[in-house]
């Protein structure tokens, strides 16, 4: 029997499916359209010179080989000792083609020790593409995104079509001879988009008004109310707070806790109230700087101060301050870039144009900044504070009023100390703020901070659109960052968000979109929405329901034996997704189905039961005191997030740990899952108290089945499922009253948690009930979005 | 339109149909042992059934099965256990040359070890043990008996000298988080022998957990799966092992077959192989219910055994931990990781040279050297590769704090292996007069996990994984396998 599973169609060998897909990509299914629409550099060439040739003739000048640069046409075509990689004047001549089809392995590149090799296909369509002329382009990341026309379609498929994602779709889909699948049925779709907006599965009672209005528009009147819901930024929000590597601790060593609450309150606000993207991320690296900076735009500069802190004994803090700016460069540059910039820290970026100097003029927009702790008062506190104040004032002013010799005069200056002393405390968060003396920049010799070199100017790459101030500050840098002429940050974006609805970018590789990554499938697609996206002011609501909305979201994702044959990896889209919740919907979800969810938002974190030991495992242990009433019941996204020592049942459903950004999560499927669901003290909580539900609101068993399933999956039983289920509930039942003890057992954890309200039918039909909703909160469909 | 969505129905129909029987045909064999192979091609169906714990393809012919990783946190003193310094001794009190230090960086810089020059002794006394004549303190006698069976890697080099930082570097080669750490690559590439246990495990004791947590048995970009699973010293050994109150082993059983049953049918229903996986990770899940507690239960180990390690039964400890460690790869586990705390030396309160250390090799000392005598009396030692080292090491001068001490030191320290194909009674590397730095045969982080890679017959250059364009190692772009070690 198989031991520790994964998905093997996300996460297992990724690797090999990754490069699976980019031989498909950019061999078997192009080299098919090739032939119609000839070669394509970005397409067919720049993956395979990337792969093969940049590591000693690309962009990092100091590990260059003989001079030669094969990334630019200029480099390609200049003569060496009279001979021309590419000879444009007698392209037969081409040097490169002598070397790759050499025999002669001393001649041949790449080199035997490299650890790259042509394929014959490679070597073709390379020979190929030199011969019709050579032509570069510049790769496809850096060009401005165009609103690209409509692809024209055959009628049936433009009746498919809802919008306009569909049509560039279904030009694909007609291209791979892929057909499209049904819409999914109501209530599947109900649940889909319930999870996918508000990672909160829909009521029975929202069920059946959806599947009773057949209205045209039924649809679109819920999605735009999810939109509407409150959830819909802790849903959403937490997408952006896994690339803000957001924690409550320090990390290293000491993990210390830290309250950084107020800024993961303020992602979700912000994305609640669908704040144009450009503004959220100027917000974020700069918003301290904007003119007359409120409360807020201070506390979203948090998103960088989101680094580890290293508190240990012997620290050079230095080096820790120098390391934070590391990782808020190569941060900044998966999420807003969809580049690895990182790599220019040590040397020259080996594969995209980005020199070790253009990162560290980088560096030096980051390099004068503070870090400070400020105070960050809710509303409710700025309330209680300004009545605080009233009160001193009104203390002061009836001391002012009595003479030196008074005798009422000290115990009311007692009682004013006091006063003054009690005033309302307000939780600090950690932020930006600039710089008084700015710090000189070097550049660091191999990314040494020991090792400093010449004196650096802040400056951006040039191969991206140019900075209006040329000496700029951190806001003019954010500024940049969120300018309409930037190729990448709304095409990253729409690229993630077409990732969360289908479970896979329209670029695969959606932290690199650099010659490395694996190229768009629908590169068209990619930058219509991302020109959509800017165009109607960098709403991100607008877009999601733009998705949703499309005939290609509605689709059921149930396997087909065609398409598994032409598109096994679902690339043309032919179906939906089905893919397992993300961790905090995992128990989001249980805590909905057993009606103990609170809809409390906000404020510090939480600490919903973990079993015992769990702290153990960091340098300190540190408490975990599970939290009673209405937080122990909150959603996952407020549980408190200690890095070295990550709440297992969120862990173990791979959420990240805040140590780097995370841009997508892996889906693993493994042994430690199951145990968690069905021995968790916390999972079992939740079912009991969703066998408790389903024994007060409904009455015979079948309907109690019947409610278990629109509550835990969105949907009715079958005749079987509902035999399987009573068959369990009548054996259980059973049992139970022979072992009457095991059934006592049961219930007594109720009634530490106060549920146990005498149920009908007594101990065993409460414990009977509760493996029954055990089993329910454990199906693949319940963890699963279909 | 209409008429080509009718013809993908019928086909998912079809499908449905196909699963069907074959589900009715198949499920007498078992749960999760469906085949799909003419359902879903054959690609998809190797996939689907694909297990990244089945014993994996080596590079070639290995020469251990597992690793055994004793990881000293804190930084043990070299020059208190290992690279005996007669020099050291004759200057104690005297300056350390300029030429050692100048350029240098040390943790504490700017507090405690501020202008701290002055070489210190050894604090221990050594002599020799084996054939070899290979030196150790008077701390370790039961290490130092098992002599003749290790390379001494006198020259282990590392690039970071703070604790979190540092075990990261040792655990994953890098500084940088968000990376997997050794026993995730070894896994990721070998795969495991066990079918009901976890094929990465971590043990920890002492007295307080290691420094960095989680990031240190990590698995970074590649799947969770390959993370270290903690065994747990008491309650639970693994988390959520026990069944809830109430559930006796024949309800959870019930309540599997309920589970699976259903899931199944959700299998025939949507054709994701997915599901398999599933079905059959709750199968497993059931299994380590009752091989955990068996692993745990050492009441059928003789009190011969007990007592080579020195465990005491009940009481979690170090000693308990190596002897679990053997259990665990007597039942296929690939690689398990002990943590021991604390070995931080700085002369301060609870660290100090004399009292403190001694109390940490006393609770290692045994039970270390017994584990390797154990491996060796069941026929294991040749293929399990047994590694036992800290961080880093310690500086030659001394630190002062309430007494004298020493700082965190990253330029040579001492690590030894045994089994699993090592050369035994050798020794690799020798420092300079002072124990400070390499005059020979540098073994750098980078070096020792290309040669355990090597060892297991995975070529570190060719063990990759694709993550943002680029193929990550665990040797990032170094690493040399240390020829000297090898058997």
């Amino acid at each position: 029997m198989p031991s520790f599973f994964v998905s093997p169609f996300i996460p297992l060998n990724f690797r090999r499916l990754a490069e699976a897909t980019v031989l498909v990509g950019a061999l078997a299914v192009d080299l098919a359209n090739t032939e119609a629409v000839g070669i394509d550099f970005n397409r067919d060439i720049r993956p395979v010179l990337s792969e093969n040739c940049f590591q000693c003739h690309g962009p990092d000048a100091a590990k260059r080989k003989t001079g030669l640069r094969l990334d630019t046409s200029e480099g390609a075509t200049e003569a060496r000792d009279g001979v021309r990689a590419i000879d444009l004047a007698d392209l037969a001549k081409s040097e490169l083609l002598a070397r790759i089809t050499a025999t002669d392995p001393d001649t041949r590149m790449p080199p035997p020790e490299a650890n790259s090799r042509l394929t014959p296909e490679q070597v073709t369509l390379l020979s190929e593409w030199v011969k019709a002329g050579g032509e570069y382009d510049r790769h496809w990341a850096f060009k401005k995104p165009v609103r690209q026309l409509l692809p024209s379609l055959a009628a049936n498929r433009r009746a498919w079509a809802k919008n306009a994602v569909d049509v560039f779709i279904a030009a694909k889909q007609a291209e791979a001879s892929v057909m499209p699948s049904p819409q999914a049925a109501k209530a599947t779709l109900l649940r889909r988009v319930s999870l996918d907006l508000t990672g909160l599965p829909p009521s029975p009672v929202q069920i059946a008004a959806f599947v009773a209005d057949t209205s045209p528009d039924a649809f679109e009147k819920v999605v735009d109310g999810l939109l509407q819901s409150p959830h819909y930024g802790e849903r959403l929000g937490r997408h952006w707070l896994d690339t803000a590597r957001y924690a409550d601790s320090d990390g290293y060593s000491h993990d210390a806790g830290r309250s950084m609450w107020p800024y993961r309150d303020w992602v979700i606000d912000a994305t609640n109230r669908d704040v144009s993207f450009d503004r959220f991320v100027i917000e974020q690296l700069a918003g301290d700087m904007l003119p007359d900076a409120t409360l807020p735009q201070r506390i979203a500069t948090g998103f960088h101060r989101n680094t580890q802190i290293n508190t240990e004994g012997g620290v050079d803090k230095e080096q820790f301050r120098v390391d934070s700016i590391f990782d808020r460069i190569a941060t900044t540059g998966e999420v807003m870039f969809g580049l690895t910039l990182g790599c220019a820290q040590c040397h020259d970026h080996k594969f995209d144009p980005i020199s070790q100097v253009e990162y560290y003029r980088l560096f030096a927009f980051f390099n004068n900044a503070d870090e400070p702790r400020i105070e960050a008062p809710t509303a409710e506190v700025l309330a209680r504070r300004a009545e605080h104040g009233a009160r001193v004032k009104q203390l002061e002013t009836e001391l002012s009023a009595l003479a030196k010799e008074d005798a009422k005069r000290k115990p009311l200056e007692a009682s004013l100390a006091k006063l003054k002393k009690a005033r309302p405390s307000a939780a600090t968060t950690l932020v930006m703020a600039k710089r008084g003396k700015p710090r000189t920049t070097r550049r660091f010799v191999q990314g040494d901070f020991t090792r400093p070199a010449e004196e650096m100017q802040p400056g951006t790459p040039s191969v991206l659109h140019r900075l209006a101030q040329p000496d700029g500050d951190r806001l003019d840098f954010a500024r940049w960052v969120a300018d309409r002429n930037n190729p990448l940050l709304a095409r990253v974006a729409v690229n993630r968000m077409w990732q969360h609805f289908f479970g896979r970018g329209i670029v695969q590789t959606e932290n690199d979109f650099g010659s490395q990554g694996i190229p768009p499938t629908h590169p068209k697609l990619l930058d219509w929405l991302a020109v959509e996206f800017m165009e109607n002011g960098w709403s991100q609501k607008q877009i999601h329901r733009l998705i949703v909305t499309s005939a290609t979201y509605r689709q059921v994702s149930l396997r087909r034996a065609d398409l598994e044959r032409v598109d096994p990896y679902n690339k043309w889209l032919g179906r939906q997704a089905r893919f397992r919740l993300d961790a905090e919907v995992v128990r989001d979800l249980a805590l909905a189905s057993s009606g103990l969810l609170s809809a409390k938002m906000g404020g510090p974190g939480v600490f919903p039961p973990q079993p015992e030991g769990c702290m153990d495992l960091g340098q300190h242990r540190k408490t975990w005191k599970a939290s009673s009433g209405e937080d122990r019941f909150r959603r996952a996204a407020y549980t408190y997030r200690w890095r070295n020592t990550p709440h297992p049942a969120l862990k173990v459903f791979d959420a990240p740990a805040g140590l780097a950004a995370c841009t997508r999560r892996i889906r693993s499927n493994t042994p430690l899952q199951a145990l968690t669901l069905m021995n968790d003290p916390a999972f079992v909580e939740l079912a009991v108290g969703l066998a408790r539900r389903l024994m007060a609101e409904a009455d015979s068993a079948a309907n109690r089945i019947r409610l278990g399933f629109q509550l835990c999956l969105g949907r009715e039983p079958d005749a079987e499922e509902l035999r399987l289920l009573t068959g369990l509930v009548e054996s259980q039942r059973s049992e139970f009253t022979v072992q009457s003890a095991e059934a006592k057992a049961v219930v007594a954890k109720a009634k530490l948690l106060g549920q146990a309200t005498q149920p009908a039918g007594g101990d065993t039909e409460f414990a009977a009930w509760t493996m029954a909703a055990r089993v329910l909160l454990n199906l693949d469909e319940t963890i699963t979005r279909e | 339109m209409m008429n080509d969505l009718m013809g993908s129905q019928a086909q998912q129909m079809d499908l449905q149909q196909f699963t069907r029987r074959h589900f009715f045909s198949q499920c007498s064999i078992g749960l999760g042992s469906i085949a799909l192979g003419s359902l879903l091609g054959d690609d998809l169906a190797k996939a689907a059934r694909a297990n990244p714990f089945q014993p994996g393809k080596p590079h070639f012919q290995p020469r251990a099965k597992n690793v055994i990783y004793m990881f000293m946190a804190g930084g043990p003193s070299q020059l208190e256990l290992f690279d005996w310094k007669p020099e050291l001794a004759r200057r104690s009190g005297d300056n350390i040359p300029e030429s050692f230090i100048r350029g240098k960086r040390f943790a504490f810089m700017n507090s405690t070890f501020k202008d701290q020059k002055k070489l210190l002794g050894p604090v221990k006394q050594f002599r020799q043990h084996g054939q070899a004549g290979m030196w150790f303190s008077d701390n370790i006698p039961h290490i130092g008996g098992i002599a003749d069976e290790m390379t001494m890697f006198r020259t282990c080099k590392t690039n970071l000298f703070n604790h979190a930082p540092a075990k990261l570097f040792m655990n994953t080669g890098t500084g940088i988080f968000g990376r997997p750490s050794m026993g995730s690559w070894v896994t990721y590439g070998i795969g495991s022998e066990t079918q009901s246990l976890p094929g990465f495990v971590v043990l920890h004791s002492g007295s307080r957990g290691p420094r960095g947590g989680a990031a240190n048995w990590a698995s970074g970009f590649l799947p969770t799966t390959y993370q270290g699973v903690p065994l747990r010293g008491s309650g639970d050994p693994i988390l959520n092992l026990a069944n809830p109150a109430g559930v006796s082993a024949r309800r959870q059983r019930a309540s599997i077959d309920a589970i699976n049953k259903l899931n199944l049918k959700r299998l025939v229903a949507t054709g994701d192989p997915e599901i398999n996986t599933r079905i059959a990770s709750y199968e497993m899940a059931y299994r380590m219910q009752s091989s955990a507690p068996e692993l745990m239960d050492i009441s059928g180990e003789s009190k011969a055994t007990l007592d080579l390690y020195g465990v005491e039964q009940g009481k979690p400890s170090y000693a308990n931990n190596c002897l679990l460690a053997r259990r665990l790869v007597q039942r296929g586990t690939r690689f398990v990781q002990l943590y021991h705390t604390n070995w931080d030396s700085h002369g301060g309160p609870g660290e100090t040279l004399t009292k403190d250390f001694d109390k940490v090799t006393h609770e290692v000392d045994q039970a270390s050297a017994a584990l390797v005598k154990d491996l060796k009396a069941h026929g294991m030692l040749d293929d399990t590769l047994v590694i036992w080292g800290g961080e880093f090491g310690r500086t030659p001068m001394s630190e002062a704090r309430q007494t004298a001490g020493r700082n965190h030191h990253i330029d040579a320290f001492t690590m030894w292996m045994a089994g699993g194909g090592i050369k035994p009674g050798n020794i690799v590397g020798a420092t300079d007069e002072f124990g400070f730095g390499a005059i020979d045969q540098e073994c750098h982080v980078h070096d020792l996990h290309a040669t355990v890679l090597h060892q297991l017959g995975l070529d570190h250059k060719r063990l990759t994984f694709r993550f943002q364009g680029r193929d990550f190692r665990l040797t990032d772009v170094h690493g040399n396998v240390i020829q000297d070690a090898l058997g």
